[in-house]
């Protein structure tokens, strides 16, 4: 009896290597580095799996997510990434949302790029402190809605937030501008000292601002007759 | 410009051996050479691939015709052999695609964008094929332009285009076209990453009051049979995240299912009611579940016995009227005969009695038509497992019944009208009307009871005391645990033709025994 499946005998599988392996490799590659950039913050800054957000734990925080990302070549496609890596909890053991957004934001300020689009409509976290000193040259988009204190201590960039913001938006900003498309939260430009906040929504509250302007709705409402600048 | 059809075809019926063989068989019928136009090479039409004469003709101008026709053949069958496979998962990236989008016609564009790359990425991978040849010939405007800018990239072959949109090839390169289980993800990415381009198309379609064509055909439910179709729709009730999901998807096809004939009872029915989302949903979620009926020992007897009354008329046999009730006179409408019906005695043959749905649809009950509701899922299930036995259903669909907020359906093997006396939602307060119920159970000869409920029934004494006067095969359904489900449980335990089952979840529905009885007092076995 004739085998039918002789003519196949010796027959292997054509997988040829196309350029789409190896950039799905490299991008895994990126992204488990920055991963473990991420774990090592978390290790020194959030042992018991709580941080406080205090302007002197953001300060180091930010200094140890700077020396994390040293030496990793990434895109702004690689921070969307590690984005939405964050919000599986399969990835990566857990998601605060502080370091977390300290991390972000020294991977933006430190991108090759110029211009970053984050797409990030669909994470189900809102992420903290984003847009954090963001420099001057560099603009951050961001599509979807974001949590508390996003552009703290913007340094001279721009930071569009696609969405909403929540409370201390713009809160001690230098210089450079945060535009808000829909509402922001509570104390929204606190300890500002330069800068605009623009917001084409509503703002809850706004915080005690010593400079800068704060428009909502094309309207300024900082400086103004009803708002005077505060000293500390 | 018309067609020769003789050379192509004689291309077609040489290569066609060899595309099959090197895509290792697929169970495919012989492609068929139709007429077709110039701009689009391919139609998949319930599994049969239709090439164009008229595209292959323009094209061998630039390339080898039987290159082009086994690289045309080479797409279709990786829409067959692995992207999209089947209806199931066309649905889900469509699904997918429309949450990114949250527009039908994008979502639509963009599901058949996304199936292509799959399927034209899977052939360069795996296979040996003409398929970037055939795209370097190909119109590159628009979105098309887009796609081979990424083909060029991630296949590592020249197609001829600018390195253009290259922030937008740089985000679709980096989608793992090739991982089936990352799809879902995949598909959205892609939807938006293309999402302006898609805008544009369709801004231009309305303007230009014609689709844009995709060179290597569109995907829509034609390429599918209604058996698939079907499957398809029984899979992706069961994997849907919730009801809305299953209802909007469906929603969107409506159109296309009804011209495809698929009507509501399921395929094959021509022209039916047009298709109700939510009861649709329930069919297709039920028919994942198969509950088990214990049958009872029950044959016909052959005789006919006299079994009720009906008005005599003219033309009737004299023999069948009863002249104790006709007041010994023959006149029509005075003079009743005798309805005769076949005997059934209980032997050593089995049987499925016929069966009484009683549904709880009470304001504590989940409103089935906003999320999945238990007890309409489990009566649909009951439902589905006596019509299989070819017994019949009837529904008391109550809710507080004295004031009229009841719903009564007779013995009936109309599927689709038990289904939309099943989903019926009051919302009310929960009272029973024995005297509807005990109405229904004297339309069957012994039939079985299947009552779902959260037990939190006003009257539940009243039914108890019923239950405990019947003799009637009852499964008991209850919702939850709670002070009624403990009463009921204690008020009917020394019944022993009373069975009660909870349900906490979708997966307890399944461990229901239709009829089963403690003790199965007349069991041949």
């Amino acid at each position: 009896m004739i085998n039918p499946f002789q003519e196949f005998k010796g027959r292997t599988s054509r997988r040829r290597e196309i350029p789409l392996d190896q950039i799905l490799r490299s991008k895994e590659e990126t992204l488990s580095r920055i991963l473990r950039g991420y774990e090592n913050l978390l290790k020194n800054e959030a042992k018991d799996l709580v941080w406080l957000m205090q302007y002197s734990t953001v300060i180091k925080a930010y200094t140890i997510a700077e020396e994390g990302i040293k030496g990793i070549e990434y895109t702004a496609e690689d921070i969307e990434e590690f984005c939405y890596a964050l919000d599986k909890t399969d990835q990566i053991p857990y998601l605060i949302t502080g370091p977390a957004g300290v991390y972000i934001s020294a991977l933006c300020n430190h991108a090759k790029e110029e211009e970053i689009v984050l797409r990030l409509q669909d994470l189900n976290v809102k992420i903290n402190l984003l847009g954090y000193r963001l420099p001057e040259g560099k603009r951050l988009v961001v599509e979807g809605n974001v949590g508390d204190f996003t552009g703290i201590g913007l340094d001279g960039g721009e930071l569009v937030i696609e969405g909403s913001a929540k409370n201390y938006t713009g809160a001690g900003m230098k210089r450079g501008k945060i535009v808000v498309k829909n509402n922001v939260g509570f104390n929204t430009g606190h300890g500002m000292t330069g800068g605009e906040i623009v917001v084409g929504g509503r703002i809850k509250g706004l915080g005690k601002i010593v400079g800068g302007k704060i428009y909502e709705r094309e309207h300024l409402i900082f400086p103004s007759e009803e708002m005077k600048p505060f000293f500390f | 410009m018309k067609a020769n059809l003789k050379p192509m075809e004689r291309i077609l019926q040489k290569v066609w051996p060899r595309a099959r063989k090197k895509h290792l068989y697929p169970q495919l019928p012989t492609p068929q050479l139709v007429e077709g136009g110039e701009e689009v090479a391919l139609e998949i039409k319930s599994k049969k691939l239709q090439i164009s004469a008229s595209f292959l003709e323009n094209i061998k101008a630039m390339m080898d015709p039987e290159e082009a026709v086994e690289a045309v053949l080479d797409h279709g069958i990786a829409h067959y052999m692995y992207c999209p496979w089947d209806f199931h998962t066309h649905l889900t990236l469509y699904s997918e695609a429309k949450k990114a989008l949250k527009d039908k016609k994008m979502a639509q564009k963009a599901t058949s964008y996304f199936l292509d790359v799959v399927a034209n990425t899977y052939c360069v991978k795996e296979r040996e094929t003409k398929l970037p040849d055939l795209y370097r010939r190909l119109p590159k405007e628009g979105i098309q332009g887009v796609l081979a800018s990424l083909y060029q990239k991630i296949w590592g072959v020249d197609l001829g285009v600018d390195e253009e949109h290259e922030e937008k090839v740089r985000r679709l390169a980096r989608i793992p076209y090739l991982e089936k289980r990352r799809w879902r993800e995949s598909i959205k990415k892609f939807a938006k990453v293309i999402e302006d381009f898609l805008e544009e198309e369709l801004k231009a379609e309305q303007g230009q009051d014609r689709k844009a064509p995709n060179p290597l055909g569109e995907h829509s439910l034609d390429n599918y049979s209604l058996e698939e179709i079907d499957r398809g729709l029984r899979n992706f009730a069961s994997t849907v995240q919730d009801l809305q999901e299953f209802k909007e998807t469906v929603e969107d096809l409506k159109e296309e299912l009804n011209e495809r004939g698929y009507a509501m009872g399921g395929m094959g029915r021509g022209e039916g009611n047009p298709i109700d989302a939510d009861l649709l949903y329930y069919m297709k979620l039920a028919e994942n579940y198969t509950l088990p009926i214990r049958k009872l020992p029950m044959e016909k007897s052959g005789d006919l016995h006299p079994h009720s009354h009906s008005p005599w008329e003219v033309g009737k046999p004299f023999q069948d009227i009863d002249p104790w009730t006709s007041f010994g006179k023959i006149m029509p409408g005075l003079t009743q005969t005798w309805v005769r019906r076949e005997g059934e005695v209980y032997g050593e043959m089995e049987s499925t009695p016929d069966c009484l749905i009683i549904i709880d649809s009470s304001g504590s009950m989940t409103n089935p038509r906003e999320r999945l509701s238990y007890a309409v899922l489990g009566a649909a299930c009951a439902c589905n497992a006596y019509l299989k036995n070819e017994a019949r259903v009837a529904v008391y669909n109550f809710s507080d019944a004295f004031r009229g907020n009841k719903l009564l359906l007779e013995f009936s093997r109309e599927r689709e009208a038990i289904y939309r006396a099943i989903c019926r939602y009051f919302g009310g307060g929960t009272a029973l009307d024995l005297e509807d119920v005990v109405y229904l159970l004297r339309q069957a000869d012994h039939p079985d009871i299947f009552i779902i409920t959260d037990m939190q029934i006003t009257n539940l004494e009243k039914l108890i005391e019923f239950f405990s006067g019947i003799e009637n095969r009852v499964t008991a359904v209850h919702l939850g645990h709670n002070v009624h489900t403990a009463r009921f449980r204690e008020g009917l335990k020394k019944k022993r033709n009373i069975s009660l089952f909870p349900v906490r979840e979708k997966e307890d529905i399944p461990k229901i025994v239709l009829g089963k009885i403690r003790e199965y007092w007349a069991s041949p076995l």
